[in-house]
Order: C-alpha cells, then structure tokens, then sequence
C-alpha cells in the first residue's frame, strides 16, 4: 500500500537525474570500498615482495596500484558530490511538481466539503510530510548502488578464496532485511507514541494558554507547567527510545562489519596480499549499507507521512478556468423571506446567533445552517460555481494573502487594470492611504496585512469583493473599528456605488450608519434551522 | 550530573575498539604474509573492537539524548511557566508560545544530542587518532596531521561559502513553504473568488523557481562537504602509498623508519578514522542551525513584566489608559470604580475587551495614562474559557483557594446554579484539562464559583454570557448583579442585558 503510494506521489520525479544519481552514488560506493581494498592489497603485496629482497622488490608493479589509489581517492569524492547534487535536484523539482499538483487538487475542491488546512498546524504538517518525501528521494538512489557495490565487494572477496566470498555474500544478503526488521521493532511503536504525545502536549497547551490570563491571576503557572510537564513525558520517553534504537542500529552496522571482517579472514584459503583485499573490501561493503540503516530508522515516520499525503493526493478535480462572464441576478430567499435581485437588506440579531455563518454559506465557503435558496434552489444544492458568479464577500476578518496590495486586488478577477483598483480604492475610502505609500498599489503586505491596520485591511477586503463585480455583496461589518467620520464617508461612497451598479446588498452589522444603507431588516432568529439536528455544529 | 560530562567521550572508547579492530587485522595479515599460523588473538581483538565499537556508539546515542532531554525539560518548564503563568509586556500568540514552547525546546534537544558530542568528538578524537597511529608509525601520523592544513584551509575558504549559500537554501526553502501554507490557508477565500488556476499557476511558478535556485545555492553548499570528503579519502591514499614504498624500500627519500607490515597495515586501517569525526559533525551541521536558530527565537522572547508596586484595595481608577494592540491602539479610556458596583466594557469581537481586562490586573504593559495598580491577591478572574486543570470538580472549584471550607464550596456551588450538577454527578467528579462532559455553561459557571470562592475583591469577567442560552444568561446577569452589592465586578462582554445591569459602560 504504502509503496505504492510512495511510487504515486513521486512519479513526477525526473527519472534521468535519478539514473545519474544512481550512477554516481555507485562510482562512489565502489570506489570506496576499492581504494580501501586495493590498499590492503598493495601494502601486504609490497611488504612480500620487499621481504623477498631487492630483485623482487625492483619487479613489484607499484605504478599501477598506487597510482589507482590516488585517482580512487578523487573519483570517490567527485562521485559523492555529484550524487548529492544530482540527488537533491531530483528530489527538489520532484517536490516542487508534487506541491503544485497537490495544491491545484486542493484549490479544485469545494470549499464546503474540502479538507481544512487553515490551520497553523494542518500546514505545517503538510510541509513536514512534503520534506520528508524529499529525503525519501534524496536517498533513493544510494540503496541498489549500495546492493551492487556489495555484488562487487563479494566479487573481490572471490580472491581471498570461495567460501570466504560465500560467507560475506550471505551476511550481506541478510543485511537489509536484519536492519529493517530491527527498526521496525525499535522505532514503530516509539514514532506513534511520540507523534501522538506531541499531538496531545499541543493540544493542552493551547488550552491552557487560552486560560492564560486566568492562569496568571491565581498564581498557577506552577501547576500548569507541572501538568504540562506530565504529558509532555510520554513523549520524552518515546523520542528517548528513538534516537536509543537509532543507536543500536548504528552498532549493529559496526559490530556486522567487524563479523564479517572475522569470517572473510577466518574462511580465507587464498595468499596473504589477496586475504588482504578481501578482509578490507568486507569491512567497507558493511559500512556501505549505512544507507539502508538510515533509510529503515525513518521509515516508521515517513510512512505517515506518506498515507496522509496520499489521502490528499487522491482528491478528484483540476482547477479549471473560470469564465468572467457576468451572471444574472438571482433572487435569494432567507427562510420563507424571499429576495428580489438588488435588493439591499441587513441581517439582525445577537452575537453569536449565526448572522456570519449565513454570508459565508451564500459566499459557498461553509456549509449552510439555515434554510437558504438562490432562485428557489436550495444551496446545498447549488454547485459552488453558481454560488461564486453570484456573491463576493468582505468578510468579518479580512483574509489577505502574502503578496503585494495590487495581489489581494486582482484575487477579485482576472484582467483588472490599474484604474478599476484605483476606483474601487476610492470608494473603500483607502485611496489616499495606499497613494500616499511609496510603492503604492505595490506595497507588499506581510503575511498578516502587517502594515494595514485592523480597519484599513477590512478596507482592502471591501475593496476586493466591489471589483469582482458580483451581482450581490455581502459585506460583515464592514465599519468595524472606524472613527465616525471615516464611517459615514465609507457609506455615502459605497451607497453611491450601490446605486450606480445596481448591485444587491446583504449586511451584517450592528452599527447604524451602515444599516441605513439597507432598506429591509430580517431577524435571523426569524430565519428556519436547515436541519435542526445539526445546528449545534 | 549526566550534565556535566559529554557524551561524546565515548567516542573515544570507539577509536579503543577502532584500534583493536586494526590491530587484529594488522596482525592477523601480518601472520599470513610471513606464512605462519592463526592465531585466536587476533580474533579476539577484532570480535572485541567492533562489540567496543558497537557498544560505544550506543552509548554515544544514549547519553546524549539523556542529558539533552535533562536540559530540555528544565527548558521547558521555564518556558511554560514564563509563557502561561506570568505577565508579558507584548503578548504572544497561542500558536506562536506552542511552537516556542515545544517545537523549538525539541529542536535544540536534537541540537544537543547530535551535534554536541560530534562536535566534542571531532575535537579530540582526530588527536587521539594522531597519537595511536604515531605508535606503529611517526611519518604516517605525521602525512595525517599534514592534510589537516590543507583541510582546514579548504574548509575556511568552502565552509565561509557554503555556509552564506546553506543560509541562502534556508531562507529560500523558508520563503517557499511560506508562500505554500499562505495559500493553502486562504484557500477558501481564493475559491470564493474563482481565482484558483490563476494561484495554482502561480504556486506552482514560484515553487519551480525556488527550486531552480536552491540547486544553483546548493552547488556552494555541497562544497564543504566535498572537500572533507577529499581529504578523508587522500588521508588513505597518502597513508598507503607511503606505506607501501617503505615496504618495498623504495621511498626516494632516506626511510626514517623500518616499517613492518603490522605496523603499516594498523596505520592503514585506522588512517579512515581520522576524519570519521568530522564527517559525523558534519552530518549534524543541519540540526546546529535549526538549534541556533530556535535558540537565538527564545532569547528573543520579552522579559516578563515587573510587578508595578501595589495600593491596598479600595477601588479603581483608569485614567486616560491606553494599551497596545496589533494594528492600533486601544483607547484612552476612563472609568472608575468603587469597593463595589459593575462596570461593562463593550465593544466587537476581537476589539481587545479582553487585553483591558489583562491590562487592569497588570498582566498587559500600559502604553499611556495610568490604571490603579491592583495586588494581583485582590483580583478574581472569571474567564470565557476556564481553566480546567485534571482533577476531582472540588479541586477545580478550589483551585484558587485550597483551605475554602465546605460550606463556603456548597455556598459557591449554590450561588453560580451548579447545584443540580453537583447533586447529579458529586464534588467528586473527575475532570480532564478539556472539561470533557462539562457544557460550556457548566464550565463558565466553575470559573464563576473559583471566582466567588476565592473571595478577592475585584472580579473580573471575560464575557460571562457568551454563547450562553437566554436562560442561562439571564441567570448569570443576576448573579453578576448580585455579587457587584459586595465587589467590585468589570466585565467585558457585547450582552445587550449585562450592558444593562451594569454602572457604567465603557465603549472601546
């Protein structure tokens, strides 16, 4: 299952670059246990034909193996940094397709059903899982270099006689399969209680942090860093145990070598200078497999990781271009209150009685509580197209992305103009703000709005939903946080433009300089439940 | 006591059995060429050097991540407690302390435990390495200690380069999964507006792009590395060659040593160890940014806020106070209060009602005008949410006063209209930190009844009608009106009917 998820996800990664890397990471691994065995090998040699006197020693074809030394020394380098450059340039373009593919699938989906990332740590744990891919494809070519260059190694043992090169080969044959099955006892259980601790510490800490000042009043912070301390131990324990197995795996790796070192020698027939080449080329295909070792202890991690990025993966849809043409306007009824195109009504009623929740399910962003229809046809079953060519919201907290003002702006529709943001800017009453800034329109924003006040970023917000020209506009308390005569500037403007387009209005808010934009009020109270059941939600 | 020794002593027990593993083998080959027989010996220091090395590389892991988790939970406890339990003069967000608080005390625990004792390890071990191989053979120790200044000089000249370009990587990689998680939070708004291709583009755009850098960054970045990885494999070459003339006789300089092939065999396999410590501090270079980097955030954290010397208790007076708030300021407000009544701070959701209510207790720094300064023993605070530590009902009613009697609990109990719960379920109802089973009602009334049972003088509300139905909101208004005969209550809500019953608004 997991493999094959693995293999969907990275079918994006370039297949040359990886066979490069392959090809690389092979030099290097044999190069590797080459120049080590060729050094055991001429050493012993040179010492047999120094000891047999001058005459030998004269005849002794150092040129050749000593030479191959040195130019291993530099091919092993060489190799090794073209791996990890190749490597790492699969693996970051491979990434970069995944993200932009596993970003179109997201865009694609109906805000009302799709999975939600808004969250800090729901995206978070999207770019962790992506970044552990990217390690799973930065290793993926060391592992059959290292399974050849261990072919090669029992080869070269050959010299040192057969049954020693037997022995190597089923030690190294086990190899893998040892090493997978130990960090499968060492590290599944500790990788699910750790990630599950960690979920639960962070957890409790945001609750307790919401409890702060409550916290703080009564003096308990001792208590609540104890209980903080109590859950975080679970955790401790687990990652304890990881990086314990990651130790023992290690020491598995060096106690095998020095095994297999002890065999070769042990089984060894062959003349000392080829015991020599043999008993090294062990020891060095040992260490080789080191990748296996680091591949295995992460496995437990990078599986989850994995299943969760496959589950997003499978999403249906690609994001489609949507057409700009204008739509009708439709009529819209409340409960049992209809609405006639243009209209300008406000929603009323206490706080927390769902007025946001009612503009957001016009807006298509959140499933509907109340029974709400778009010319008869209740919204659920709406498509999320039909709801868009419709409604453009300002909501209650201004969502801007990271980009420059002139970003947020054109988020409303495509081919807008400098001129159509200018006036929209006008009537949002933020046009001498944003000219008075020296990159104007271009002013990046930092992640939150940053340099835009509370009201100023509703402003932007307003300003966006009045150039996408939607036949209704649902505005949330668009006034929030204004001094008086700012307020009473931003109504007489946007009522100007409410006239001058003859677009619908549907309010909330609890001030009255805007509610007398509107000509119609409607209690939500007034407004039936779609299915009472599930009005607690 | 773990604390103060190093992990990475251990390393040092791995070059002993590293020196026994070459031994044996040097011996062993030695045997061979001279045509005599084995011997166990030589097995034994090869079985024995790699268990030595087996066990000390264990150790190595275990000892480490002991003493860093030994720092990270003193750590830890300092951080919960600076971040939840004491007044800070900027506030932090939640999500912000949590990833201070957890996340970065676990990146420096990694820090601690990888790169600590390679770092000790690198310094010490390539000596080591000197030392033992001078034994079988000075010229050998001495081709090594040769190649370090080449090494190092390399090192210097790759490692200031690649460590600006490993910056760059990081802060390009920074810049990408920000772009990705901005969009991917602002989703929904994207969609609403139809302007999903038109990002997807650009997402993917920016992501190519960004990967299209980081290889070039990453050409500088990987130059280190090559360059340890040169040295380590010229250090064999070097050792090997030399050895291997000496053998033969045939140095083109006069032979300082008569070297045996034992002697030159053990100098051979233990020439890789030399720069083995500093491969494995470079495996930890990654973990040492990210616990710098974590490290330097924490320090940066504000200072908890001094405590303002108090007055005795007798009422209230906020003149013209202004306090902080992401984008503006909140007021000047003024308002007083005497030993008893209630004032209401109105205001939106999110206008910063509660941040006045923080301010008030000193747990908020002032920007300008002057509040009362309140002893933080005179202040009940009656939260949104209230804390719910795990325990019996009893012991959160009484979390803010253990020694409250009986009676004065079953009074409380009575007062805020808990008694059916606690006729139903007991005083000694378990609880968990969530409240679990609790409504939010029920809850909102504990943090009411700890309030009253703790019996400070000015009580505080954070908006103690919220989402509350009318019935029990109208029982909460009376007994928020009941108990302003005797204290001094301030509540911040947007209840149309606790605005009512108040003194005194205060609008922000």
């Amino acid at each position: 299952m997991t493999r094959r998820d693995e293999t969907a996800l990275l079918q994006a990664t370039d297949r040359k670059l990886l066979r490069w890397a392959f090809v690389c990471a092979l030099v290097a691994a044999i190069s590797s246990i080459l120049l080590l065995a060729l050094s055991g090998w001429f050493l012993t040699a040179a010492a047999i034909a120094g000891a047999a006197g001058p005459a030998a020693a004269m005849g002794f074809n150092y040129l050749i193996p000593s030479a191959a030394i040195r130019g291993l020394a530099i091919s092993r380098t060489a190799a090794r940094y073209g791996e990890r450059l190749v490597s790492h340039r699969a693996a970051l373009g491979a990434m970069a397709t995944l993200r932009g593919k596993l970003f179109g699938k997201l865009a694609a989906q109906d805000s009302r059903t799709a999975p939600d990332l808004s969250g800090g740590d729901a995206s978070a744990r999207l770019i962790g899982d992506i970044e552990a891919l990217e390690d799973l494809v930065v290793r993926r070519p060391t592992r059959p270099a290292s399974l050849i260059a261990a072919v090669f190694a029992v080869g070269l043992t050959c010299f040192a006689g057969w049954q020693a090169a037997l022995a190597l080969a089923i030690l190294l044959a086990a190899l893998p399969g040892l090493l997978a099955f130990a960090a499968r006892r060492l590290t599944r259980e500790p990788a699910a209680v750790a990630a599950a601790a960690l979920g639960d510490l962070r957890t409790a800490f945001i609750d307790y942090a919401a409890a702060r000042p409550e916290v703080i009043a009564y003096g308990l912070g001792d208590r609540v860093s104890a209980q903080l301390l109590d859950i975080a131990a679970p955790m401790d324990r687990a990652r304890a145990a990881l990086f314990r197995g990651e130790g023992v795996l290690a020491g598995l790796l060096l106690a095998y070598g020095c095994v297999a070192a002890a065999l070769v020698l042990a089984l060894a027939t062959g003349p000392a200078a080829q015991v020599a080449l043999g008993l090294l080329a062990a020891t060095a295909s040992v260490e080789s497999m080191a990748a296996f070792a680091r591949t295995a202890m992460r496995q437990a991690s990078v599986e989850q990781g994995i299943a969760r990025l496959a589950t997003l993966r499978t999403l249906e849809g690609e994001p489609q271009k949507r057409i700009a043409a204008a739509a009708d306007a439709a009529s819209i009824a409340l409960g049992d209150v209809a609405i006639a195109p243009g209209a300008r009504i406000a929603v009323t009623g206490r706080s927390g009685s769902g007025k946001t929740r009612i503009l957001e399910a016009l807006a298509g962003m959140r499933p509907a509580h109340h029974r709400l229809a778009v010319d008869g046809m209740p919204l659920e079953n709406c498509t999320a197209d039909r709801l868009r060519g419709q409604f453009a919201l300002a909501p209650q907290d201004a969502v801007l992305i990271a980009g420059s003002i002139a970003d947020n702006l054109r988020l409303a529709r495509s081919g807008l103009n400098e001129a159509d943001m200018r006036a929209a800017l006008e009537v949002a009453c933020l046009d001498r703000r944003i000219a008075a800034m020296p990159a104007g329109l271009d002013t990046p924003l930092s992640e939150a709005g940053g340099i835009l006040s509370g009201g100023e970023r509703k402003r932007l917000s307003l300003a966006r939903a009045l150039l996408a020209g939607r036949p209704w506009l649902l505005l949330d308390e668009p006034t929030e946080g204004l001094d008086g005569a700012t307020e009473a500037e931003l109504v007489r403007r946007l009522g100007d433009w409410l006239d001058a387009t003859g677009t619908g209005l549907v309010l909330v808010s609890h001030r009255p300089a805007p509610l007398a934009l509107t000509r119609q009020r409607v209690d939500v109270a007034a407004i039936a439940l779609r299915d009472p059941a599930r009005s607690g939600d | 006591m773990i604390k103060h020794w190093n992990a990475g002593w251990f390393w040092l027990l791995d070059l002993v059995g590293a020196s026994w593993f070459a031994w044996g083998i040097a011996e062993a080959v030695s045997r061979a060429a001279a045509g005599l027989s084995e011997h166990y010996y030589a097995y034994a220091a090869i079985i024995g050097g790699g268990l030595m090395r087996a066990v000390s590389v264990f150790a190595v892991q275990h000892f480490a991540i002991a003493s860093a988790q030994q720092s990270g939970v003193a750590l830890r406890a300092g951080l919960f407690d600076r971040l939840l339990g004491r007044p800070i003069a900027t506030p932090i967000s939640m999500g912000g302390s949590a990833v201070v608080a957890i996340d970065h005390v676990r990146t420096i625990e990694d820090y601690e435990a990888r790169f600590m004792p390679a770092r000790f390890g690198a310094t010490l071990a390539p000596l080591v390495v000197i030392a033992v191989v001078a034994c079988a053979s000075l010229v050998a120790a001495g081709i090594l200690m040769v190649t370090l200044i080449p090494f190092i000089l390399g090192m210097i000249l790759a490692g200031t380069a690649a460590r600006r370009a490993s910056e760059r990587q990081l802060a390009a990689l920074g810049d990408l999964s920000g772009l990705f998680v901005d969009r991917v939070r602002t989703l929904p708004i994207i969609r609403h507006f139809g302007a999903e291709d038109r990002i997807a583009r650009q997402v993917q755009g920016a992501t190519r792009e960004v990967a299209d850098r980081t290889v070039a960054v990453l050409r500088a970045a990987f130059l280190s590395s090559a360059v340890l990885e040169f040295f380590s494999a010229l250090a064999v070459a070097l050792v090997a060659v030399y050895c291997g003339f000496s053998l033969l006789d045939m140095l083109p300089f006069p032979d300082p040593e008569n070297l045996t092939l034992r002697e030159a065999f053990f100098a051979l396999a233990m020439a890789p160890e030399f720069y083995l410590p500093m491969r494995r501090l470079a495996a930890a270079y990654h973990e040492k940014q990210l616990g710098e980097a974590a490290r330097a955030e924490i320090a940066a954290l504000p200072e908890p806020m001094a405590m303002r010397p108090s007055v005795p208790w007798n009422g209230l007076r906020a003149q013209a106070l202004a306090i902080a708030w992401p984008g503006h300021a909140i007021g000047p407000l003024d308002f007083a209060i005497g030993r008893t009544g209630m004032i209401a701070l109105t205001g939106p959701t999110g206008s910063g009602k509660t941040s006045v209510l923080a301010a008030i207790a000193g747990q908020v720094a002032i920007v300008s005008g002057d509040v009362t300064p309140v002893d933080p023993g005179d202040i009940a605070w009656a939260a949104q949410q209230p804390l719910i530590l795990p325990g019996t009902l009893r012991d959160n009613l009484k979390l803010a006063s253990p020694q409250a009697s009986q009676e004065s609990v079953a009074d409380a109990v009575r007062a805020v209209g808990l008694e059916s719960l606690v006729g139903e379920r007991g005083l000694d109802l378990p609880l968990d930190h969530r409240g679990s089973g609790l409504s939010g009602g029920e809850r909102r009334r504990v943090g009411l009844a700890r309030a009253i049972l703790s019996g400070r003088p000015l009580l505080l509300c954070d908006e103690p009608t919220a989402d509350l139905d009318a019935d029990s909101a109208e029982a909460v208004v009376a007994l928020l009106a009941e108990l302003a005969r005797t204290h001094a209550v301030i509540v911040a809500t947007h209840d149309a009917r606790l605005i009512a019953a108040a003194d005194m608004e205060v609008a922000l």
